[in-house]
Parts: C-alpha cells; sequence; structure tokens
C-alpha cells in the first residue's frame, strides 16, 4: 500500500507543478482571448506507470465537481485507485470512455473547464500528446520530463506555434544566467537551443553545452567533464579487500595469537668502536661527518644480502618452476633480506642472552592502513630505548622462530662488517 | 485555476491488499519465518545505532509509515555527532572563541573589558545545555514519527532477529524484515599510548578536560585535531599539533589553503611539527611524553605534556555486533562491505554511516540513511558523492566541496582558478576579519565549477552556495551573474567566480 502513497505523492506533485505553470500563463492572458478548457490527462500514479485503464468514470459531461470529489478510477497491472480533483470544475468532454483499455500516460481522456464556464462557448484545446518515445522509458526522472514537457508546450506553443514539430524538448528551466548571456550575445533563437545536447544535472542545459554548440570549445570538452561528475558522484566500491572472516572465533584466535609468542629476539653484540674511529677519521681527513646511522644502514643493506632461506620458506611458483626445470642449482641459494636491527645501549641486566620480551609497537601508518599488514619478517623494534654506546651494542632483531638461522646470519654478518672494515661501506 | 488541479489520491481497492509493499524483502528467510506467529512482533526496518546515520533513517522510516525500531546503547540519540562530537565541539569553539576575542581583540574595537575571567565549568555546562537540548529533541522526533526506540546493545541472532542487551538490565529482541547496520565510529587509538581520557584523550575527552592544560600535544593535525587544539590553544593551553604528514587538514584540503590555515594557526599561536612521527609514548610519569622522529628519518626527540589529545582518525565501530553470526563481510579496515545500494551481502541488512565506505561526515551518514530508507521504501535512492562539502570550524573557518587543485593535477585534468581575499571585501574589512580567502576552480573550456575552497569568516555557511553550484552544475559565470547582497561575505565568493571566469571588479 505503502508504495502508492508514494506514487501518489509524486503525481499530486506533478500535477501540481502544472498548475504553478498553469496559472503563471494564464496570468498573462486577457481573459478576452482565455480558453478555459483544459485537456485532462492520463496521470501516472506510480513512477513506474506507463499505462492504465480506465475502470469508470464517476462524474458525466456537463457536471460540475469541487475539490476532493472522485472523477474517475483508474486500474494499473497493480491496483485500482480514485483520481481526485484539486479544484471545482465542470467536465467539458469526456475522450476516453470507461473499460478503456492501456491508457499510455499523459494521453488525453477528457476536457475540463471552470465552474461557471459557458461549456458551449468554449472551444476544445488541441490535444498535446507526449512524444511516444518518452513514455517507453522507465526512468522515473524521465517520467518527470514526459509529463512536464506538456504543459511546457503549451505555454510556449502559444508564442510560437509553428514550433511543434520540434523534435528535441525544449528546456524546461530557467535558462542558467550564463546561458541566457549567450544566447542573447549571439542572437540564437529557441530552435538552435533545443539542437544543442544539455550535459547538466537532469538535462540542464550549460554554459559549456552553449559554447560546444557555438564552437568556441571542443564539442567533446562538456560530454568529458559530465562524466567525470557522474562517476565522482558514486560511491568508490571498487578494489574492496575483504578481511579475513571472524568466524569460529575459538578456532582462528588459536593460530592467530600462537606465532606472536613464538616470535624469537635474536640479538647479538656488536661493538661500534672501529665505526667510531673511523667515523673520526673521515671528519679529521675529509672534513664530513658521517652520521652512525649510515654506516648501520650500510651495513644492513650488505648484510641482507642472500640471506639463508627461513625454514618454513614457500617456493614461489617460479621457484618450483626452475626446481622442475633442474635450474634451481645453479641460481643462487638465498634471498634478500629485508631486516632492520633494533639497536641499544648495551643494557646491564640482560646478558644472559635473553632480552625481556619487547612489547610490539606499531607503525602508525600501518595501523591507520588497517591491521591486516603484518609482516611477518619485518624487523619488529624493541621497545628497548633506542641508543648507541661507544662500546658494546646490542643489535637485536624480532623474527619468527623460522627465521631464527637467517636472522643470525644477518647478525653476523652486521657485525663482522661493522666490527672488521667499517671504512669500506662508506669509501 | 481549475481542472488539472486533480490529485488522485490512494483510496486503494488493491487485490494486493494484503502483499507486502517491501519488494526488496521476501527473502525466502522472511517467508520462512514468517510461520511462526508466536514471535515478537515483526517490524519493517530494525536500526542499530541511533547516531545521525541511524535516527535520520529511523525517522524518515516513521514518515514513510513503516513500522520502524532503533536500537542505541549510549542511552542518549544522536551518536557521536550529537553527544561527544560536531555539537559540543561546535559550542566549546564558538565560546572559546569569544573569551579570545574579549581578551585580545576587542580593545581594537574601542570595547574596554575589565576584568575577565574563564569560568571552564560554566563552559562546559552551556555545552551540555546545547548538547541535551538537542539529543530530547531526536526523541521528541521519534514520538512524533512514530519510532520504537530501544535503548540497548543490539547484536544479530540470525538474519532477522537482533538481540538487545537492555541497558536496564534484561533482554529482548526484535525481527525486522529490513535490518539497517548503523553503528558508527570510534576513535582511532595510538599503538602504546591508552586512553584514560584525563591526560591521554580522544576528542570525547578532549570537550571535558576538567581543567585547561598548561601544554597539549594534539597527535594528528587532521580536522579534529585542530579543532580542539583551537579551543584550548584559545582558552590559554600551550598547543603542539604533531602530523606525520607535510600538510595539515587532512585528505580532501587544497594545498593552498591548507599552507594558509597553517600560517594563521600558527599566527594564532599553536605550534606545528609537520612530517613527524609519534614513535612512542609513556603516560607514567607526572606528564605524558611521546618519542618523535622526523618522518624523514634521523632526528628524534621527547615532547612532553599534560595532555596528549589523540586524533589521528577514526575507525568503524562494529564490536559485539556479530556480524560474523550472520556472514557479513568487513573490509580490511574494518569497513562493513555494500554494494551501491548500501545492501550487505544479504540483501535485507543494509549498512550506511561511518562503519561503511565514504568519508565519515554527519552530513553523508544523513544522506545515506535517507537514500536507504527510500531503496527500501520505493527501490531508488541518490547520494551525489562528489558533491558533499567539509567544514574546520577553527577561526577562520576552512570549507570545501568538490575537487581540489591537487586531485585535479594528478588525474591530469586541465583547470583554471580563481582567487579573491577577504581583505578586499567590505565587509570583511568593517568586521575587522579579513583573514583568507576564496579559490574557485573550474574547467578552462566550460567554465563549469569543478571545486570551491574556502579559508575565511563564516566559510561553513558560504560553501553551502558552491555546493548548490555544484549540484547544478554550473558554471562560475552563473555564480557571477547571481546577484549577491552588499555588503556581506558571500560578495567575496562572487567576485572569486568573476575572477575565474573574467576578472574580479574589487581586486
Amino acid at each position: 500500500m505503502a508504495s502508492f502513497a508514494t506514487a501518489t505523492r509524486l503525481s499530486a506533485r506533478l500535477v501540481s507543478r502544472r498548475v504553478a505553470q498553469d496559472a503563471a500563463t494564464r496570468g498573462f492572458r486577457t481573459s478576452a482571448t482565455s480558453p478555459a478548457a483544459q485537456n485532462f490527462m492520463m496521470p501516472a500514479l506510480s513512477p513506474t506507470m506507463t499505462e492504465g485503464n480506465i475502470a469508470t468514470w464517476k462524474v458525466k459531461e456537463g457536471d460540475s465537481f469541487s475539490a476532493g470529489d472522485v472523477l474517475l478510477e483508474i486500474e494499473t497491472d497493480k491496483a485500482s485507485m480514485d483520481v481526485e480533483a484539486q479544484d471545482d470544475g465542470v467536465v467539458m468532454k469526456i475522450m476516453q470512455g470507461d473499460g478503456t483499455k492501456s491508457i499510455q500516460v499523459g494521453t488525453r481522456i477528457g476536457v475540463l473547464a471552470e465552474p461557471g464556464d459557458n461549456l458551449s462557448e468554449l472551444e476544445i484545446p488541441a490535444d498535446e500528446k507526449p512524444a511516444q518515445t518518452d513514455t517507453k522509458k522507465d526512468e522515473p526522472a524521465q517520467k518527470e520530463e514526459a509529463k512536464e514537457t506538456a504543459p511546457e508546450k503549451q505555454a510556449s506553443g502559444q508564442k510560437q506555434p509553428e514550433k511543434s514539430g520540434e523534435k528535441a524538448p525544449p528546456q524546461k528551466y530557467p535558462l542558467y544566467p550564463s546561458v541566457e548571456h549567450l544566447v542573447k550575445e549571439h542572437k540564437l533563437d529557441e530552435s538552435s537551443i533545443s539542437e544543442m545536447t544539455p550535459t547538466g544535472p537532469g538535462g540542464r542545459l550549460l554554459k559549456g553545452d552553449v559554447l560546444a554548440y557555438l564552437g568556441s570549445v571542443s564539442s567533446k570538452r562538456p560530454e568529458e567533464i559530465m562524466a567525470r561528475f557522474v562517476h565522482n558522484s558514486h560511491l568508490d566500491l571498487s578494489n574492496i579487500k575483504v578481511a579475513a572472516p571472524k568466524e569460529a572465533p575459538k578456532a582462528a584466535k588459536a593460530p592467530l595469537e600462537a606465532p606472536i609468542p613464538e616470535d624469537l629476539l635474536v640479538s647479538l653484540p656488536v661493538s661500534l668502536a672501529a665505526v667510531i674511529e673511523v667515523q673520526k677519521k673521515i671528519e679529521a681527513t675529509l672534513g664530513t661527518f658521517m652520521p652512525l646511522s649510515t654506516f648501520i644502514a650500510r651495513a644492513t643493506e650488505v648484510a641482507n644480502d642472500e640471506l639463508p632461506l627461513p625454514s618454513n620458506y614457500k617456493p614461489t611458483a617460479n621457484e618450483l618452476f626452475n626446481q622442475i626445470l633442474g635450474l634451481d642449482k645453479v641460481g643462487p641459494k638465498g634471498s634478500q633480506g629485508n631486516y632492520l636491527p633494533q639497536i641499544s645501549a648495551l643494557p646491564t641486566p640482560t646478558l644472559s642472552g635473553v632480552a625481556p620480551k619487547p612489547k610490539t609497537k606499531v607503525d602508525i601508518i600501518d595501523f591507520l592502513a588497517g591491521p591486516a599488514k603484518k609482516s611477518a619478517n619485518k624487523a619488529k623494534k624493541a621497545a628497548l630505548r633506542p641508543s648507541f654506546s661507544t662500546g658494546n651494542n646490542i643489535f637485536s632483531l624480532s623474527v619468527p622462530k623460522a627465521e631464527e638461522k637467517r636472522a643470525k646470519v644477518f647478525l653476523q654478518r652486521v657485525k663482522a662488517v661493522l666490527e672488521a672494515e667499517p671504512g669500506r661501506l662508506v669509501l | 485555476m481549475l481542472s488539472s488541479r486533480l490529485i488522485p489520491r490512494t483510496a486503494v481497492r488493491s487485490a494486493l491488499r494484503s502483499q507486502s509493499s517491501l519488494p526488496t524483502v521476501l527473502s525466502p528467510v522472511s517467508r520462512w519465518r514468517r510461520g511462526y506467529a508466536s514471535q515478537a512482533e515483526e517490524k519493517d526496518l530494525v536500526i542499530i545505532g541511533g547516531g545521525v546515520a541511524g535516527y535520520v533513517a529511523a525517522i524518515k522510516a516513521g514518515q514513510e509509515g513503516l513500522k520502524v525500531t532503533c536500537i542505541e546503547k549510549r542511552g542518549m540519540l544522536g551518536g557521536t555527532c550529537l553527544n561527544v562530537g560536531c555539537i559540543p565541539s561546535k559550542s566549546l569553539l564558538n565560546n572559546s572563541h569569544l573569551y579570545h576575542q574579549i581578551l585580545h581583540d576587542t580593545k581594537n574595537r574601542g570595547i574596554e573589558v575589565g576584568d575577565v575571567k574563564l569560568n571552564l565549568q560554566a563552559m562546559m555546562k552551556a555545552k551540555d545545555t546545547s548538547v541535551t537540548g538537542l539529543t530530547k529533541g531526536i526523541e521528541f522526533l521519534f514520538k512524533k514519527n512514530g519510532v520504537e526506540y530501544i535503548k540497548g546493545t543490539g547484536a544479530f541472532a540470525s538474519e532477522h532477529e537482533v538481540k538487545v542487551a537492555l541497558n536496564d538490565g534484561g533482554e529482548t529482541s526484535v525481527i525486522g524484515k529490513n535490518i539497517l547496520i548503523a553503528t558508527g565510529s570510534e576513535s582511532t587509538p595510538f599503538p602504546g599510548l591508552e586512553f584514560d581520557e584525563k591526560r591521554v584523550v580522544t576528542s570525547t575527552g578532549a570537550l571535558s578536560l576538567e581543567k585547561v592544560p598548561e601544554k597539549m600535544i594534539v597527535i594528528g593535525g587532521g580536522i579534529i585535531g585542530l579543532e580542539m587544539g583551537s579551543v584550548w590553544s584559545r582558552l590559554g593551553a600551550k598547543v603542539t599539533v604533531v602530523e606525520f604528514l607535510d600538510q595539515i587538514g587532512g585528505p580532501g584540503m587544497d594545498n593552498e589553503i591548507a599552507k594558509q590555515t597553517l600560517k594563521l594557526l600558527k599566527k594564532q599561536g599553536m605550534e606545528f611539527k609537520l612530517g613527524t612521527k609519534v614513535v612512542s609514548g609513556d603516560n607514567s610519569g607526572e606528564t605524558v611524553k611521546l618519542e618523535v622522529d622526523s618522518a624523514k628519518g634521523g632526528k628524534s626527540e621527547t615532547l612532553d605534556a599534560d595532555v596528549v589529545l589523540v586524533a589521528i582518525g577514526r575507525r568503524p565501530y562494529t564490536a559485539g555486533l556479530g556480524l560474523e553470526n550472520v556472514g557479513l563481510e568487513v573490509d580490511e579496515r574494518g569497513r562493513v562491505v555494500i554494494d551501491s545500494e548500501y545492501r550487505t551481502k544479504a540483501s535485507h541488512i543494509r549498512c550506511i554511516g561511518d562503519c561503511t565506505f565514504g568519508p565519515m561526515l554527519a552530513h553523508k551518514a544523513e544522506e545515506e540513511a535517507v537514500a536507504a530508507v527510500e531503496y527500501i521504501k520505493k527501490g531508488y535512492g541518490h547520494v551525489n558523492y562528489g558533491v558533499i562539502p567539509s567544514v574546520m570550524y577553527t577561526h577562520p573557518e576552512v570549507a570545501w566541496v568538490g575537487q581540489s587543485e591537487q586531485d585535479l593535477k594528478k588525474d591530469n585534468i586541465p583547470y583554471k582558478i580563481g582567487t579573491f581575499p577577504f581583505s578586499a571585501n567590505s565587509r570583511a574589512k568593517t568586521n575587522l576579519d579579513t583573514e583568507g580567502m576564496v579559490k574557485m576552480i573550474a574547467d578552462p573550456e566550460t567554465d563549469r565549477l569543478l571545486g570551491c575552497h574556502i579559508i575565511g569568516p563564516n566559510a561553513g555557511e558560504m560553501i553551502a552556495e558552491a555546493t548548490l553550484a555544484l549540484e547544478y552544475g554550473a558554471s562560475t559565470e552563473d555564480i557571477a551573474r547571481t546577484c549577491h547582497a552588499h555588503p556581506t561575505l558571500a560578495e567575496a565568493f562572487k567576485e572569486a567566480a568573476m575572477a575565474t571566469y573574467s576578472k574580479a571588479i574589487h581586486y
């Protein structure tokens, strides 16, 4: 039922809008030439209604009616309903009698006059059937268009009756100020307006459309912009990455949480004494100060080369293919690591080698980007206060258990490079 | 005045009277469920969440004649926006601005004020009065539109049933042909710093601090951070904003406008650390300490403050909703996955607002609420996502709609720009409030307005005109040829349009 309420509201709106227009046009006429009779069209009772049947007329020709009286009953495939008069009037003529089937929305079904009009003196106005193509479309917006063009034509038709054969629908809204200006400036007449292609919302004619018509901008430009606006008007729902379902929380939690405690903190004391010596030397000879971080970054780079594969390493499709071909024995046997050691001045209580379990810290950007991206072999920074000491420093990595060996090799390399020949890292 | 004024009314004698008017609803499950008449009354629509998305949907559904229930656990309607967001912050922003103006600005205007004192408690009370008034207003609207309001926490029991743990104790369940998820969002926490809402606060805590902190750090230079930072800075706190990116204002704000905003806020006494990453925080001591690093590497330092506001963004809130019970999906950022008609995997369950895609804005949620109800009721609804304005209520305000210069640059779209400074606007001049400008971006060939960015007094109100222009596909010439009252700030808007399509008169 409810949808009818809506439908009715819609058509009611249309009707009242038409009335406003009628009122306006009528206001300009003198009473002598005024044809008071008006065509009564088949109303659209729902946005999707294209045609309907007349069940019965509740009034006869010549009957007077007042606002609220039921004029006729209309049937559609969904329901039947009454059409009521919103204002007082007289039925002048009924064009489509009881039981007429499949009347297109907007087709004239009768002619009504104002109360007190002398029916014998009134002329029956011309039929203004809307273009048949319009009624075919299902879009409610299109419907509205179809409905509204009728009175518009009626209004403009009186000034320029020769224009009635126009194909393109005239602009149904007041022209935009810029459009109006261009039209006047270039002395365009109304027929040229209907030759323009409107690209504005709801078929509105924009400045760009006039410019394109005049040839002062490329004819494709307005449509290109329209396409961009249409694109932007939708919520971007492409590339949605659905998170792993949280189903069966008991089952999921165990494997999810298990690997985290298994994260291993691998650490190795490294002396930076050699580095600092080199650093001083460089400063003395070249006059440039090399920060420690540069040494460490380069050492990390070197050490990350060709690390042994983690024990749970899953070969890629390419590698599997190479294995099948026997090519794997030729190529290098390791892979590039992306470890970043966490460095801290040697803490006194952890000489035993077992550092306290670090509190995992999340990079704020990772955090904002979403929790899912936990790259296992990215070294997690330990909560140890990051600082350097000129003597021994603890270089540590927190890695999954499977990567223990890999991480150890990495740290040993870092140690070797930093302690043996740090000068070669930068020169 | 006659005749064609005919109203077809729904004196419907339909053969289909008994059939549901909700065509989208008839999933097999609902039919099956209908067999069991003993269950609680089936509603046309059950809404989980009484925030802006939820309450607007509830009222709209009520107006459309649906039987609707709205479940809200806060005990107050209006959600984040009304209770701990837009509304209370605007109260504080407005009143703190007045205070600040009396302290620093009235003398130039020939008003000498004696002893000016801040009564923070009274200021908070004024805020609470506004909030209560508005939330009670929604309760009234619920009654007026026949919306059933349940105070409690809802969770999916099955596809059509929502179990509610009532706030007053006990449990009930509601059955809905349609269900709307509108559970909103929550502040994203900063890892390692737990919210206590006293010293480490979200925007919620920042709205009700008991005293003005001496030093305050705001993590995140987006709209929320800058607004709350402004409030406490005006009330006397030394505010430092730490932002990871090199620009404030968050995504969407035009780069040029963001730069100008930064300059003006700095002038007001706020400090900024851009391109700075907060590494860790420690609130065990007397003050809260933050380790910060330059985002590009290197330089690190320690900051401390009495209060740290974490405003690094918001994340969808669907905890405890039981999405997994009905197999609904969320994406990797926790947003409920929907289609273009807001339907989840189960087509009778829809989701709108902050807990799904799109910008987390109250007015976007409101639009979606209406559209979602229209989809349920009429099968068609619409939100134009390209024309959603954003406003930052600092002083001066910053507002924008449509595309920014950097958006267009990125997509290689040609554009032209017209600007007009408020310093050349008569009303701004007489108000002694001349900072800022209007910037318009239009297509260079067709002159169609592509975006508008305003920084300046009343920008938030003025952006409505740009939004309307965009919605109608207006060119800047259309705006320029529209009469604007004199003397008004809106004239600056018109002049910017003139500057875009030809030349401004007054600049």
